[in-house]
């Protein structure tokens, strides 16, 4: 009998994606398994298994406390690929660039109270360190994640981080020339770094930057360090500003809430794929349980000094409790 | 339309910068992923990016330039050109598929650390571009030759390949791990975005798009002139890094890195693009050649760069010039004997009129490489092709993983540069690569090539078979000679005669 050698013919998809009956979408042709790094365990390069940044992944990539026999199964709930993200975003931003211009037209903010342009130079316009806080630690969870669709998220997020902040400073320079005696634009940093209302979230971020363990980043930062925060600087605030006459940061408020929506629809999914693994569930309570009295005391502090804003921060704790329910915790 | 120009709100967007106090600032930048050899952070206050963009021009501009590279394409899905081109063109998209779509999502990780770990806020806003940049490359080079699946099994390597331990994978890998994906936020802005972008993926990506222009393939074209948009946007994190570098007394350090990205960048860029240019692309499409795109682009406009940033020529910049003329004759002569450990079918680009062009482009070919390809083709003509085909793998370099290569025939100058270190004898191609290994024995020593792997019985059985069964080569998708000798033919009647001088 000859011996016959299999030739591999042409396949309607790659290999990886080919053994399945559905027919794979744009979102997983583009994708998934993209981390070459994650293919040799003991040598995450192609180089010295254990000089320092090999070794830097070993330990917090590899040897996560949480684990999963396959991190590549995870799907972005919404399939955001770069083409949809910038269609997407670029309608979100001619709108929100579409309301900068309308109500400065109208001469929205010389009809803002002096008082409550006061309270945004403290409470709004230092958000900048915040949203670029969150920058940072998205852009971290995407080097580090051990799936690229996970990756993937982490880098719109970080790019919608950036989105809050630059919506920040474009506001904090527009509101500067109506109110240019209130720091606008030179007092940021110093509210941020000493004004106590800042510190706990301020704390908070700190501390979650240096947070190394891949999992333990994504839960410090999106199961508890960015729904907190979100809830009490961008609905909290945005809420008491449609009581002080400020419409354009409600409208803000509710655009940059669509992100972090978003955010959460992801976030929720991870969660739940990684708890249904024996020993995540503990693991997971564990990081929101520690972090969690932080989180809820930077609510506290941050919130009092909202006005027109009762009760913000029992909210704010309240949607976080929520979505640790909907991770299945 | 009442909105306010950029320039009056920039500043405030890239004043991020503060000092932690809950935690320390070496802990928030440590100094394993920030680099920068110890600056304050004090120093990187003047970091000013020379192309500034803004989250809504960027989204703007970005959905524009998708729309155009996925409208082209759309519009050119009907055309015949997979079934009507050269079948050298088609292996010129299988190799770059392959060897640079998860590249570039490597990439996309390099640009986060800097975005987290750079220690200049303007540079960490960039970067974040800079991923986004990195994923849509990644994805249109995904999303492009998907569609040739059906037709190719080859083009499934667009996406395989980077998981597998084929060599040339190894090799890319080894590159760009070392050149971006294991480096510290500074490293990453001199070596990924100045070494690399602005040196040499202006040439596979300027060059590539005009071949392509050239061929009719004007989906590729499009896409890859798009992607050089974008490089050019990004690559520019790494100048005013550099600037700070030098002007902080750094500046040593600062070229070694730009010295060990260059030197990586060439040899990589002489495996894959030499062929490219001067074999696969058919001869009457051929612009310039591999040496003269070379000399143009990396000795004429990056050479004039490092001057500007007041940096000296690296200390091997003679040789590596001197390389221009032979080592990716040589790369290619090897691929192509190797052609079943590859996902291309690499062209031989042999015709007499070819070897015609080589000898006016690289005078002395014939009486060198010449010589080597004299013997396939007897071979080929008399039908022994098992004596144009390996039996085992060749020697390869401990820096580059590529074959230990120079000029055959009349210039003889095949060398080994060992090394001795920690009671293990390395081997490189050039004293270059070599020296790349010295800087930092730490990030290097514990690697094996693919050699090191036969011989320590990782390959079994040990030859060809085994070693293809590793590379997760099978048959449909080997590579064999793209023409399927048909070039061969020109010689039977008529010896290859060298034109007269």
């Amino acid at each position: 009998m000859a011996n016959t050698v299999e030739i591999l013919k042409p396949q309607k998809t790659w290999s990886h994606l080919a053994g399945r009956r559905k027919r794979p979408s744009e979102y997983e042709i583009v994708s998934t398994n993209l981390h070459f790094s994650t293919d040799n365990p003991d040598a995450p390069f192609e180089l010295d298994p254990d000089f320092d940044m090999a070794r830097w992944f070993k330990q917090y990539r590899n040897s996560s406390p949480i684990t999963h026999p396959d991190w590549n199964s995870f799907r972005d709930p919404d399939e955001i690929v770069y083409r949809t993200y910038n269609l997407l975003q670029d309608g979100q931003e001619t709108y929100v660039f579409g309301l900068f211009s309308q109500f400065a037209d109208r001469g929205h903010d010389a009809m803002l109270s002096a008082d409550w342009v006061a309270t945004l130079a403290k409470v709004y316009s230092p958000c900048r360190y915040l949203f670029h806080g969150m920058q940072m630690m998205s852009a971290y969870l995407c080097q580090m994640a051990p799936a690229s669709t996970i990756s993937n998220c982490a880098t719109y997020q970080t790019a919608d981080s950036l989105r809050w902040l630059t919506h920040t400073a474009y506001r904090t320079k527009e509101l500067s020339k109506s109110f240019p005696d209130l720091g606008l634009g030179s007092d940021e940093r110093n509210v941020w770094e000493s004004d106590p209302q800042w510190q706990g979230l301020r704390e908070l971020v700190e501390r979650a930057l240096v947070v190394w363990d891949w999992a333990e980043c994504f839960i410090v930062l999106n199961l508890v360090l960015k729904p907190i925060a979100e809830e009490c600087t961008i609905h909290a605030l945005g809420e008491a500003a449609r009581r002080n006459n400020d419409t354009l940061l409600g409208l803000l408020a509710d655009a940059q809430m669509a992100d972090a929506a978003r955010h959460r629809r992801w976030a929720i999914a991870l969660a739940r794929m990684a708890v249904e693994q024996p020993g995540n569930r503990e693991q997971f309570a564990r990081v929101i349980e520690t972090w969690g009295t932080l989180a809820g005391g930077a609510a506290d502090v941050y919130c009092m000094g909202l006005p027109d804003a009762d009760r913000a921060s029992v909210r704010a704790k309240r949607v976080l409790r929520e979505l640790h329910v909907a991770c299945g915790l | 339309m009442t909105v306010m120009d950029r320039s009056e709100w920039y500043d405030i967007a890239r004043d991020t910068n503060w000092s932690p106090s809950f935690v320390r600032e070496q802990e928030m930048f440590p100094p394993q992923m920030t680099g920068g050899f110890g600056l304050a952070r004090e120093k990187w206050v003047g970091y000013d990016e020379p192309y500034k963009t803004s989250y809504p021009e960027y989204v703007r501009i970005q959905r524009e330039k998708d729309a155009a590279a996925y409208s082209v394409k759309a519009a050119l899905e009907r055309n015949k050109l997979f079934e009507t081109a050269d079948a050298g063109w088609l292996s010129i998209l299988k190799q770059h598929y392959g060897a640079i779509a998860l590249g570039e999502y490597a990439a996309m990780s390099a640009e986060a650390r800097m975005a987290r770990f750079g220690l200049a806020s303007g540079m960490r806003n960039m970067a974040t571009f800079g991923m986004m940049d990195e994923n849509r490359h990644t994805q249109l080079q995904l999303y492009f030759p998907h569609e040739h699946c059906n037709k190719d099994r080859q083009f499934d390597w667009a996406h395989k390949a980077y998981h597998t331990n084929e060599w040339a994978a190894i090799a890319a890998r080894h590159t760009f791990d070392d050149l971006f994906l294991s480096r510290d936020a500074t490293s990453i802005a001199v070596m990924l975005t100045f070494a690399f972008e602005t040196g040499f993926t202006n040439m596979q990506f300027l060059g590539l798009a005009a071949d392509a222009a050239e061929v009719g393939d004007y989906t590729f074209s499009s896409l890859i002139s798009s992607i050089q948009t974008d490089e050019s946007r990004h690559a520019q994190i790494g100048g005013p890094a550099l600037q700070i570098l030098v002007e902080s007394g750094k500046k040593e350090e600062a070229e070694k890195l730009v010295y060990i990205g260059i030197a990586r960048a060439w040899r990589l860029f002489s495996v894959l693009t030499g062929p490219a240019m001067d074999y696969y692309t058919p001869l009457s499409h051929r612009k310039q050649s591999f040496k003269e795109f070379m000399l143009e682009w990396i000795v004429g406009q990056f050479e004039r760069s490092l001057i500007e940033l007041g940096l000296d020529l690296p200390w091997y910049w003679e040789k590596m010039i001197a390389e221009f003329e032979y080592q990716h004759h040589a790369y290619h002569l090897g691929v192509w004997f190797w052609r079943p450990t590859v996902w291309w079918n690499p062209a031989a680009g042999m015709s007499p009129d070819d070897r015609d062009w080589l000898e006016e482009k690289y005078p002395g070919w014939n009486d060198t490489f010449g010589k080597c390809w004299d013997v396939i083709i007897d071979n080929v003509l008399a039908g022994r092709h098992e004596k144009t085909l390996p039996e085992t793998l060749p020697i390869v370099c401990n820096m580059s993983q590529l074959p230990i290569c120079a000029i055959p025939g009349n210039g003889w100058n095949v060398k080994d540069y060992p090394k001795e270190f920690e009671g293990r004898t390395y081997h490189f191609n050039s004293e270059i690569d070599r020296w790349i290994f010295e800087t930092d024995p730490a990030r290097y020593r514990g690697h094996m090539t693919i050699v090191d792997r036969l011989l320590a019985g990782h390959i079994q059985p040990p030859d060809l078979s085994g070693a293809l069964k590793y590379m997760n080569l099978s048959p449909g998708e080997c590579g064999d000679d793209a023409h399927k000798f048909a070039w061969a033919e020109a010689y039977r009647a008529n010896p290859y005669a060298k034109k007269a001088a």
